[in-house]
């Protein structure tokens, strides 16, 4: 169902950001997941 | 009375927890200082005073007293500004519980100076304190749920009053962090009373250690969250009101804080990864959960961004992140709080690491775990209390956060933020070394542990210079505070700090996200599920009680 009222405010700036919070954790998790496979 | 203004009586309780925990936060950094420069070989101290004794201290009075303080004076302040002044029996079970609370820390803190003590924060067995420790312990955690459901008490006669309609944010949200905190304690009650305190005085002979450890983490692990949420609280409702803003989505706050109840609790394994007494079916189980409560931290990152695009659009910011440049930066009660988010970014997803199961061994009793609860609880809690602090003791002492008090609310910020990223930074890195977490000064002679000090962030020397600036800045705080306590000039109408709390549209909110039993049910059913079996056996299969250790 397609609402009409006011345009909804533009979130991109949201999507970029929270992707980046994702990356800084994917990136830090696989560091030391390495660190442990190398160090096994 | 004026907008934003709370009831003088209501003010005072809300003012002794606030004197309570800076009192702790001075002492407890100074402890904080005493450490770096121990660890780094540059301090002895006197044969009186002892490096595991003042560890101790540090944790208890930061982590456990510096914070169960501040965040009772907020909700007090809080739940008195939302949903009105509190009626006689609330103020004075709130009254009665701080006095519990304080007497509970004072006997903590006298058995520790006394030298009966020095078990660190965790106390785990076998290492025994003295008796009163554990009393001391047990009437901070009884203070603490006086003065929990004296709140819940207030919430409940505005309920009465507000038949059908859901209680306003901040309410509902102190509602879930005390809720949250009950259901945890329940686990460092029992071991208290029914382990420590019997075997402390002589009653019992030994003591079952990795059930007392496992009921601690019970407890350890919500523990977090305690802190977290008030922190959350101000992230959700003050911060869009003081960058001129609204509450993103009500009901996805309420969400979160729901899912905070839920999933926050049945993890405490996680945190005893490496201990053979537990299996590995247990742990996995519990690391899934605990891996389940990453969605209301991210469901928060994301209002938070959302909050400030929507701001910073309205106030005229285009393209993909020109809104950034126009939130209030040299408002300090905003930056202090932004850079306490931002803190969380690498602090959150060290502890993904840290409970990621076999990945735990990796920095598992190392410094890592060290500099993470620093740019956890010491800087995304913290810096948040600090922020609140710069409007909440002018808004309850009637006083004026002036500008050159604004500018050294600045510089302390700074400090600390330079500081923590020092100290945290070295410490994730040592940690990673192997340079070991809890000890004093280790001189092996070793090449490992010589090259902890060696390199620019990897050296204990770094750690030692980000926490001298730390403690600088602890200082500067305590003047602040001092400041707008007594001595900042009085406020008139115009530059009275209010207490800002943000427009929350609930409109479309369901209803049952309030519908508490609902959400303890589901709570008690994960714990029993995730517990039940695993303490079964750990009680069962026990080995002998172990008898005590005073190792200092």
């Amino acid at each position: 169902m397609k609402k009409s009222g006011p345009s909804q405010p533009s979130l991109k700036g949201t999507l970029i950001s929270v992707m980046a919070v994702g990356a800084v954790i994917v990136v830090m998790w696989v560091c030391i997941y390495l660190l442990y496979i190398v160090r096994m | 009375m004026r907008t934003g203004e709370i009831a003088i009586k209501d003010r005072k309780v809300a003012l002794f927890n606030l004197g309570f925990a800076y009192s702790a936060f001075l002492i407890g950094t100074l402890c904080g200082l005493l450490q770096v420069f121990i660890r780094n070989d540059a301090l002895k101290l006197p044969e009186w005073l002892d490096y595991y004794q003042i560890l101790t201290a540090h944790g208890l009075l930061l982590a456990i007293v510096f914070t169960t303080f501040f965040i009772f004076a907020f909700f007090q302040a809080g739940m008195s500004r939302t949903l009105g002044a509190f009626g006689p029996k609330v103020r004075l079970w709130n009254w009665i519980g701080f006095a519990v609370t304080a007497l509970g820390t004072l006997l903590v803190v006298v058995m520790v100076v006394a030298g009966q003590a020095s078990v660190l924060y965790t106390f785990y067995a076998p290492l025994q304190a003295h008796g009163l420790f554990y009393v001391g312990l047990a009437l901070f955690v009884i203070g603490t749920w006086i003065q929990g459901f004296s709140l819940v008490g207030h919430y409940a006669v505005w309920r009465r009053h507000h038949k059908g309609e859901l209680s306003p944010l901040f309410a509902f949200m102190a509602v879930a962090t005390i809720i949250l905190w009950v259901i945890a304690c329940l686990g460092v009650v029992a071991t208290v009373l029914f382990q420590f305190i019997p075997w402390a005085f002589g009653w019992t002979n030994g003591i079952n250690v990795e059930l007392s450890r496992s009921l601690f983490w019970y407890f350890g692990h919500p523990l977090v969250y305690f802190w977290l949420l008030p922190a959350y609280m101000a992230w959700y409702v003050i911060v869009p009101k003081i960058i001129g803003g609204k509450v993103f989505s009500d009901s996805l706050a309420r969400l979160s804080f729901v899912l905070f109840i839920l999933f926050s609790i049945p993890v405490g394994f996680h945190h005893q990864l490496t201990e053979p007494g537990i299996s590995s079916f247990w742990k996995f189980l519990q690391t899934v959960l605990t891996f389940m409560v990453i969605i209301p931290s991210l469901i928060t990152a994301f209002s938070m961004f959302a909050t400030f695009e929507i701001r910073g659009r309205e106030l005229g910011g285009r393209g993909l992140f020109g809104w950034i440049r126009k939130l209030p930066w040299r408002d300090v009660r905003f930056t202090s709080i932004f850079i306490a988010m931002a803190f969380f970014i690498p602090g959150g997803a060290g502890g993904i690491i840290n409970a990621s199961f076999q990945m735990n061994e990796v920095i598992h009793n190392t410094l890592w775990v060290v500099g993470h609860f620093h740019i956890t609880v010491g800087t995304p809690v913290a810096m948040t209390f600090f922020g609140l602090t710069f409007w909440l003791i002018p808004n309850l002492t009637g006083r004026r956060f002036t500008k050159s008090l604004q500018k050294l609310a600045f510089l302390q910020i700074a400090t600390w933020s330079i500081g923590m990223l020092l100290m945290s930074t070295a410490q994730h890195l040592l940690g990673l070394l192997g340079a070991p977490r809890r000890t004093a000064y280790t001189g092996y002679a070793h090449d490992d542990a010589l090259a902890w000090f060696d390199g620019l962030l990897t050296n204990h020397v770094t750690m030692a210079v980000g926490g001298s600036i730390l403690f600088l800045s602890a200082a500067l705080l305590i003047f602040i505070v001092i400041q707008l306590w007594w001595l900042a000039p009085k406020a008139d109408e115009e530059t009275y700090e209010a207490f800002p709390i943000a427009e929350s549209d609930s409109s479309m909110t369901p209803r049952f996200l309030e519908n508490w039993k609902i959400w303890i049910g589901i709570a008690f059913l994960l714990i029993a599920l995730a517990y039940t079996i695993p303490l079964s056996e750990i009680i069962q299969h026990a080995p002998p009680g172990s008898g005590r250790f005073q190792t200092w």
